[in-house]
């Protein structure tokens, strides 16, 4: 099953032609996830990887309608108007590669996505993978997918786009693989959020357990809190919150992405650490020990089976 | 994110026609007694730094003639506010005020929208405010004058009133997000004696990743302000300058730390702050954060070492990052040795430790074992990565003088 991919997904890439997005659709042809076409207004006619590229999604679309989710690779200025086009041809899930897209254009995409009930991951993320199904989106994995991503029954969620990699790389480390991984973005508004996530691995029965990566700022640790005291997540979540050096240094600072910064009080890492540890999670002092805390709960399952 | 001083806010607040003062703006005690002759007493004085709650931090004065003008402006010239050193003061027409009101426009990080906050008891610093009304504007439809006017309803205005006060405020949102701000702060907004509006304290900051369309107002700010906590060093200066040389490729960002002597040259946003920690719980002390990515060109990498090493104090140099997914690290591996050689190190004196693991490794572990340098690929953990570097450091300063 896995999350947000799957055998039905099919990929237009939104400035298909720029540096970035060339390399990244070669790799993932190459991983085997299908990209049906591109769209770079002014560059209809080219080819990228042998995918056609049109002069607008629209047009696309007319060729293959079966196209469902988009990736955005196109530059900080023209990704408010990259996701409108997306949205207005009702692309379900768009994800958005870009950094350093403006607030004010995220706020105003992310509110109209959430009207209509449309998907967005990002900005600022490296993508999602799936290996059960040989399926992702971004530059995750890079060249070497295996490195990191085997296939198994983990699900990852993570604010820090190389640590989705390197936190998948100590989950097979510890014996176990990938049902799918998440790098949701680390900007200050992004669109789909720890929770979100853990609604949809909480229904997706190849994934046993999740482990998520955490940084300073935001209030999505207490929101998952919340979600497990619900019960609505009933499998295991293993937490590591980095950056807990920045509680000792003065608010309102960016540490590393947009988004982590500390204010208000909000967004500490100790509250997260706390919050988490009182709803259930286990939560790893020390990275290394993700290993040894998914080693010790999934072979307690296995052992009551 | 850019922080303008209120001389600016209040230029282009004129520009757009908004109610302000007109004002000077003083570099030295004679620049005050030149311009006290354009203007009426009381005046006010105010400190031009880029932080809000100058009020409280004595950045704000009222004269009621020219001695104590120029007493009041020799002691702000003297004064350090929230860490910024007092260089302009903006010189104004103290304004009768009947009324002190406070706006704010912000993004509510919890609500993900713009965030109205109005209050009938403005003129004090933001804890203090009394009678909040608070306002979550929808982005796409905007904030129109009637949703204005009930804001202010709620936080106690009657009568006339409240029909230009519902204008100011619409249009003050407009130039919200004209400006890309992501804070606007009108603090105190003025009814005079004779009910009109004036906009009297301001702090604005705007969203730096938006200069590439507000190039007109980003000149002369200081660009990636939030990412420090006072004003920036020389070192910090050189940093960003190193970061905006090639925009369109990776980052590499900078953050002095007070005391330290590991130089911390980690890639990765979460990564990196898992390494500060990893070293500090070993028994570390880093002297510096920084953080690069995004498969930054040799180049900025090598500009961002050198910055690193120059910090006076800085006995060692730890070089890690997360398993790269698009960062080429062979590039990594040139930047930070031609950092090294520049400075003529001695990898066999000055503890190195490198984990780097990724795109096109091979080149850079090629290249790390040439220089002798004690390199690590995924052969060991991050975490186990900064245990290696603080025990080396501990080997060659002894216990004491690492963990200084």
């Amino acid at each position: 099953m896995a999350i947000l991919l799957n055998k039905e997904t099919k990929i237009v890439v939104q400035g298909i032609t720029g540096r970035e997005a060339r390399m990244v659709s070669a790799y993932t042809l190459r991983y085997g996830t299908p990209i049906l076409a591109g769209v770079t207004p002014g560059k209809g006619g080219d080819f990228v990887e042998n995918v056609p590229v049109y002069d607008s999604l629209e047009l696309a679309l007319k060729n293959y309608p079966m196209i469902n989710t988009s990736a955005i690779y196109v530059p900080p200025a023209f990704v408010y108007d990259a996701v409108m086009e997306a949205i207005s041809n009702k692309i379900r899930l768009i994800f958005i590669a870009t950094e350093n897209v403006p607030q004010r254009d995220a706020v105003k995409f992310l509110t109209l996505a959430k009207k209509r009930d449309v998907k967005i991951l990002g900005p600022n993320s490296v993508g999602i993978i799936s290996p059960i199904y040989k399926m992702k989106i971004g530059a995750i994995g890079g060249d070497r997918v295996e490195r990191c991503f085997v296939p198994g029954s983990i699900g990852v969620i993570s604010r820090s786009g190389g640590m989705t990699a390197e936190v998948s790389f100590m989950i097979k480390k510890a014996g176990f693989g990938i049902s799918t991984a998440v790098s949701i973005g680390g900007d200050q508004f992004i669109g789909l959020k720890p929770v979100d996530l853990l609604k949809l691995f909480e229904q997706d029965i190849e994934t046993k357990a999740v482990v998520m990566f955490s940084e300073p700022g935001t209030n999505f640790e207490e929101k998952v809190a919340q979600f497990l005291s619900e019960k609505k997540f009933t499998k295991h979540l293993i937490c590591f919150i980095a950056g807990k050096f920045t509680e000792n240094l003065p608010e309102d600072t960016i540490f590393g992405h947009a988004g982590a910064m500390i204010s208000k009080g909000i967004g500490k890492p100790s509250s997260k650490i706390k919050i988490l540890r009182e709803a259930g999670a286990s939560v790893a002092d020390k990275f290394d020990d993700i290993i040894y805390i998914l080693k010790r709960l999934l072979e307690r399952d296995n052992n009551g089976r | 994110m850019a922080r303008f001083t209120e001389d600016k806010i209040k230029e282009l607040l004129k520009e757009e026609n908004f109610p302000v003062n007109d004002f000077y703006v003083a570099e030295s005690v004679n620049d005050v007694k030149k311009y006290v002759n354009n203007l009426d007493f009381p005046i006010v004085l105010k400190a031009l730094v880029p932080v809000g709650k100058k009020g409280k931090a004595g950045g704000v004065h009222f004269a009621s003639n020219i001695d104590e003008a120029i007493e009041k402006a020799e002691s702000l010239f003297v004064k350090i506010i929230r860490n910024y050193p007092v260089k302009k003061i903006l010189l104004e027409n103290k304004v009768d005020i009947s009324k002190e009101l406070y706006l704010s426009l912000t993004y509510d990080r919890i609500r993900e929208a713009p965030l109205l906050i109005v209050s009938t008891k403005g003129g004090v610093d933001v804890e203090e405010l009394g009678n909040i009304y608070e306002y979550s504007i929808d982005p796409v439809l905007g904030l129109n004058p009637f949703e204005c006017r009930a804001a202010w309803i709620k936080s106690g205005v009657t009568g006339k009133l409240l029909i230009t006060l519902g204008e100011l405020t619409s249009k003050v949102y407009e130039f919200f997000v004209k400006y890309d701000a992501y804070l606007l702060e009108i603090n105190p907004l003025a009814v005079t004696g004779n009910n009109e509006l004036k906009i009297m304290g301001t702090l604005m900051g705007v969203d730096d990743v938006a200069s590439f369309r507000q190039k007109k107002i980003v000149s002369g700010t200081e660009i990636g302000i939030e990412r420090y906590w006072k004003p920036l060093t020389e070192r910090e200066k050189k940093a960003i300058k190193v970061n905006e040389s090639d925009p369109y490729r990776g980052t590499a960002r900078y953050t002095e730390m007070p005391d330290g002597d590991i130089g911390f040259m980690c890639g990765g946003g979460g990564a990196s702050l898992l390494l500060f920690d990893a070293l500090i719980a070993a028994g570390g002390k880093p002297a510096n954060y920084s953080e690069f990515g995004g498969n930054p060109t040799a180049e900025k990498v090598y500009g961002l070492c050198k910055v690193i090493l120059s910090k006076p104090g800085v006995k060692g140099l730890f070089v890690a990052q997360n398993i790269t997914n698009n960062t080429q690290v062979d590039l990594v591996a040139e930047g930070v040795v031609r950092a090294i050689t520049d400075v003529d190190i001695n990898p066999h004196k000055f503890p190195i430790v490198v984990r780097e693991a990724g795109v096109n490794e091979e080149i850079a572990r090629a290249i790390f074992n040439k220089y002798k340098i004690e390199y690590y690929s995924d052969e060991i953990t991050l975490t186990e990565a900064a245990e290696k570097m603080v025990e080396k450091m501990k080997k060659v300063y002894g216990n004491g003088n690492s963990s200084k």
